[in-house]
């Protein structure tokens, strides 16, 4: 099999990183930050109770056995209990982390539309006004803060859009009758639409400048002028020599803009009030709820590493030359 | 935000097809030749002239309570006031001073610590360069901001944590410029001259390699400055900054805790995220210019919507 | 006599210069080919040679401004520009691009790429299109089965066959080769040369090869043009050219060539450059190189004149000679 030398490879470093981010969770949330049990907003809490709390957390052993046991926990799935609910993180965390992939793949896949239409328009008519006009849209999205950009949204298109700016659902959606399947639908959409929409925005300006960059790039090539030798249209030649070369770098952008998109949809999942992973965050932050900011981060920093291999396969097959 | 712009913001700086030499040229020159250069360079230099000014223009403490809470442009107050009464004008100011701070402050630290492992991965190799880049490639995976975000947690709250946590997370791209860049001078024919007549690596460090490589560092460093300014408003808003301190983040995030947006004051709203936007913007055209000049790419189209021309043929074609 | 296959006459080309200047490149060029024929387009690089061949297919940059008439049957197929010309590509006119150019796209086979024009031309499609992909390959020394691998794996002698192949894929009448074996080595430089030889003969092509490369001329052309600052300085059959030139520069050229079954650069190094060509030219432009120059060369042009049987020239040595060219 072509290459099992590279993906194995590959497998191997997730693998590897998979044990640093762990770690580091752990070295971060466990032995930097000092004891969670103290930190906690526990007025009335006697030394007794604390001791209980410390032995229980398994605090009271050395940091090498609570390492380990940390990896056992983790192993089977236990990422602890939230100080705030008394729930496992890992229940706490699932509804939210459904919620955030919605917005976020809608987003990206936004972004991603946007940005190869733009980049290849831009290329395409390069030197000119629409050129020019792509290009600098997309550094000025690219340079917004998103939850600035966010508030801008809320503000201006909100109202003008008719569309709800918090939370994901309707609460009164269900009340009067029952809901059909698509109401459900469309309501979440509706909910949706924005923190996407705003989070599709300041990606794409970065997608469109590597679309571009690789367009111009693919048509300088020698094949370029041998398919119009050939006699095939403009059109024909982006289409079936320049688009297939220009979008592989789209891939690895992806991949590599995974830490922006996180860290945007935590800022603008707050702005929007959109229940999931980010919000999560930021309350267990303003609660000192460790256990699920340690276990959110963690699962984040796994589907980053997930989503690195993903692409780092997906580029393997998108592209012949690359050896095993 | 992301590191992988470079391949693309060239685009904002190509004004001309084929350029012209391939020389490298100093900062200077490019800084006063393109426009894109010319632009950014601008917009940076307004707002740390600001910054810098700011002592002077803003008498008193301008948080102080001026006025009603959200109270609309007028002519004395041309941008309002905020949820806590105060002149947005005087805020703005007071807040550039401590973005560009944190900005310029965060981007050395990593363009130091980027620096130094590019450059001794890049200049012992071997070994040293096998660990220094396994070690980048694991730091490169983890997600930047919500690690940023967890530190700021767990550590922030001060601005000093916060420069430095910001620096710590940026310098792997730097290190793998930097590294390039020093692998192939450490390669160029005076070098190695330098070290057969004998200097020490300290010597060719200093004084060959280091040299030619500024130039790119610096373009690096302007770049980075817009990521670490990006990076405060993230954790700020999130209300990690320094409580005691006026950022551009920290009146973002006021508008929104304030409810600005229940109060229709848009003037406490737009300004702060439109300065962030600029800088950004203005760094990372300046940077990128700078960076493509230093790495120039010769770019050449075979396809084009518009065709070549055709022109009659004159009976005899005269004085050539 | 018979329209010749291809007639080129009064060629110019214009480039605009970034700066705001111009360009000209090629500056009124003219020549045929018969069907059948192979003829040589000669010079240093920088002499518009390259960029001749190019406008026949009319590959030009939107930049480029040109002049004059390329006739395929009689036909100006350069009248309208893009517009009349790109009918002709591949299907009646095809071209091999240099050894070191990437012809191939990357990421697709490279028979995929050889049945791309035949499918495009309506000349055969699916698998018949794959079995005369296959034909073709065969015929220029590549086994069938490699239709299926990608560019890169080819070296670079068989990728440069692959690309005759191709460009034989909608049985073209004429058959342009710009530097078809620089940086190929020697020995299958002989062999990419042999083949279009025996190819030409096979397929009755009519084969324009562009070089710098003297030796190849003289194994592969019957007849050749020596270009110099965008223009023809002579143009005669091989032997003519090399026994009795009648141009300083041609005499030079090929008198540099003692032995003309090495390989590789074998332009003789005359000393001096090429004149600008974003500046008008006064006299003759060989004048500041040539060893024979005398009184009209700085000032006087040089208009080309028939000195022999199918042989013209443009020096002011054949002065004497009364008819202005017509061939």
């Amino acid at each position: 099999m072509r290459g099992f030398d590279y993906v194995s490879k590959r497998v191997l470093f997730a693998v590897l990183t998979v044990f640093v981010a762990i770690t580091l969770n752990f070295v971060l949330f466990r032995t930097l930050s000092g004891d969670a049990v103290s930190a906690l907003r526990c007025r009335q809490c006697t030394q007794a109770f604390k001791e209980y709390q410390r032995q229980q957390l398994g605090l009271d052993q050395s940091k090498w056995e609570q390492y380990k046991l940390y990896l056992r926990d983790l192993a089977h799935g236990d990422m602890g209990k939230s100080l705030r609910s008394e729930q496992p993180v890992t229940h706490e965390l699932w509804p939210p982390i459904k919620n955030t992939m919605a917005m976020v793949a809608l987003g990206t896949a936004f972004s991603i539309v946007f940005g190869i239409l733009v980049g290849v328009v831009c290329a395409w008519r390069r030197g000119t006004w629409a050129d020019k006009g792509g290009l600098w849209s997309g550094l000025a999205f690219y340079s917004m803060p998103p939850q600035w950009l966010g508030l801008l949204m809320v503000l201006f298109v909100a109202g003008w859009l008719g569309l709800p700016t918090a939370g994901i659902k309707d609460p009164t959606l269900g009340i009067l009758g029952d809901a059909s399947w698509w109401d459900v639908f469309v309501d979440r959409m509706r909910h949706m639409i924005l923190p996407a929409l705003t989070l599709g925005l300041v990606l794409y300006g970065e997608y469109a400048l590597v679309v571009r960059s690789a367009m111009l790039e693919t048509l300088g090539e020698d094949y370029v002028l041998t398919a119009r030798a050939k006699g095939l249209s403009n059109w024909r030649t982006v289409r079936t020599h320049g688009l297939r070369n220009a979008l592989l770098p789209i891939v690895t952008l992806v991949a590599l803009s995974l830490g922006f998109i996180i860290g945007g949809s935590i800022t603008i999942e707050y702005v929007f009030s959109y229940p999931g992973i980010g919000l999560e965050v930021v309350e267990a932050i303003d609660q000192r709820d460790y256990p699920i900011l340690q276990g959110a981060f963690l699962l984040l920093t796994l589907s980053v590493i997930g989503a690195n291999l993903l692409a780092d396969l997906l580029y393997f097959k998108l592209d012949p030359r690359v050896s095993g | 935000m992301s590191a992988s712009i470079q391949g693309g913001a060239a685009a904002a700086t190509e004004g001309v097809d084929v350029s012209a030499s391939r020389r490298p040229r100093s900062i200077r020159q490019i800084a006063l030749r393109e426009p894109t250069a010319i632009a950014g360079l601008a917009i940076i230099a307004f707002f740390v002239l600001v910054a810098l000014l700011e002592p002077i223009l803003v008498t008193g403490d301008p948080k102080a309570k001026v006025g009603p809470i959200f109270e609309p442009p007028s002519a004395t107050y041309p941008l309002g006031l905020d949820g806590g009464g105060a002149n947005m004008v005087d805020l703005l100011m007071a807040g550039a001073r401590v973005s560009l701070l944190v900005g310029f402050c965060a981007a050395l630290v990593s363009a130091f610590i980027g620096g130094t492992v590019g450059l001794l991965a890049g200049f012992y190799g071997g070994k040293v360069d096998v660990t220094l880049m396994r070690m980048t490639d694991y730091v490169i995976v983890i997600p930047d901001i919500p690690l940023m975000i967890v530190a700021a947690a767990l550590f922030g709250r001060s601005l000093t944590n916060i420069i430095i946590i910001i620096g710590i997370i940026y310098w792997t791209t730097t290190a793998r410029l930097i590294r390039a860049q020093v692998l192939s001078v450490r390669e160029r024919v005076y070098v190695k001259r330098a070290r057969a007549l004998g200097a020490g690596n300290g010597r060719l460090i200093f004084k060959h390699i280091l040299p030619q490589v500024a130039p790119l560092l610096v373009a690096n460093t302007v770049l980075l400055v817009a990521y670490a300014i990006f990076a405060e408003t993230f954790i700020t808003f999130l209300g990690l900054g320094d409580p005691s301190v006026i950022s551009w983040g920290r009146l973002i995030e006021n508008a929104f805790n304030d409810d600005a947006i229940l109060n229709d004051a848009w003037w406490a709203i737009i300004p702060p995220g439109l300065c962030v936007t600029l800088v950004v913007l203005g760094a990372t055209l300046f940077g990128q210019s700078l960076e493509d000049a230093l790495n120039p790419r010769l770019r050449v189209g075979h396809l084009s919507v518009r065709r070549f021309k055709v022109r009659p043929l004159r009976g005899k074609l005269d004085a050539e | 006599m018979t329209t010749p296959l291809l007639e080129v006459e009064d060629l110019n080309v214009w480039f605009e210069l970034p700066s705001g200047g111009e360009l000209h490149a090629v500056r009124g060029i003219s020549f045929e080919l018969e069907a059948g024929e192979r003829f040589g387009l000669v010079g240093e690089s920088g002499c518009g040679k390259t960029t001749a061949m190019l406008s026949i297919m009319g590959l030009l940059p939107p930049n480029a401004t040109v002049a004059g008439e390329v006739r395929l049957d009689g036909e100006n197929i350069l009248a309208r520009g893009e517009e009349t010309v790109s009918p002709h590509r591949w299907n009646d006119i095809a071209m091999v691009f240099q050894g070191a150019m990437n012809a191939f796209n990357p990421v697709k086979t490279v028979g995929s790429q050889i049945e791309e024009p035949m499918e495009l031309h309506g000349i055969a499609e699916g698998r018949i299109a794959r079995r005369q992909a296959e034909e073709l390959l065969e015929r220029v020394g590549i086994p069938k089965d490699r239709a299926d691998r990608f560019p890169h794996e080819f070296s670079g002698g068989m990728r440069q066959r692959a690309a005759i192949a191709m460009a034989l894929a909608c049985e073209p009448r004429i058959l342009l080769a710009d530097e078809p074996t620089t940086a190929l080595d020697v020995m299958v430089q002989a062999q990419i040369l042999e083949l279009l030889v025996s190819l030409a003969a096979d397929f009755n092509l009519a084969l324009l090869l562009v070089t710098h490369d003297l030796p190849i001329v003289a194994q592969v052309c019957d007849r050749a043009a020596v270009m110099y600052a965008g223009e023809v300085a002579e143009s005669a059959s091989i032997d003519a050219l090399f026994h009795t030139p009648k141009h300083p520069y041609t005499r030079l050229l090929f008198a540099a060539t003692p032995d003309l079954r090495a390989g590789g650069e074998r332009v003789a190094s005359i000393p001096g450059a090429p004149p600008r060509l974003d500046k008008p030219i006064v006299g003759c432009p060989f004048q500041p190189r040539c060893d024979r120059a005398f009184a009209p060369c700085p000032t006087e042009t040089p208009l080309l004149k028939t000195v022999g049987e199918r042989h013209v020239a443009a020096c002011h040595l054949n002065d004497h000679v009364r008819e202005p060219a017509t061939a």
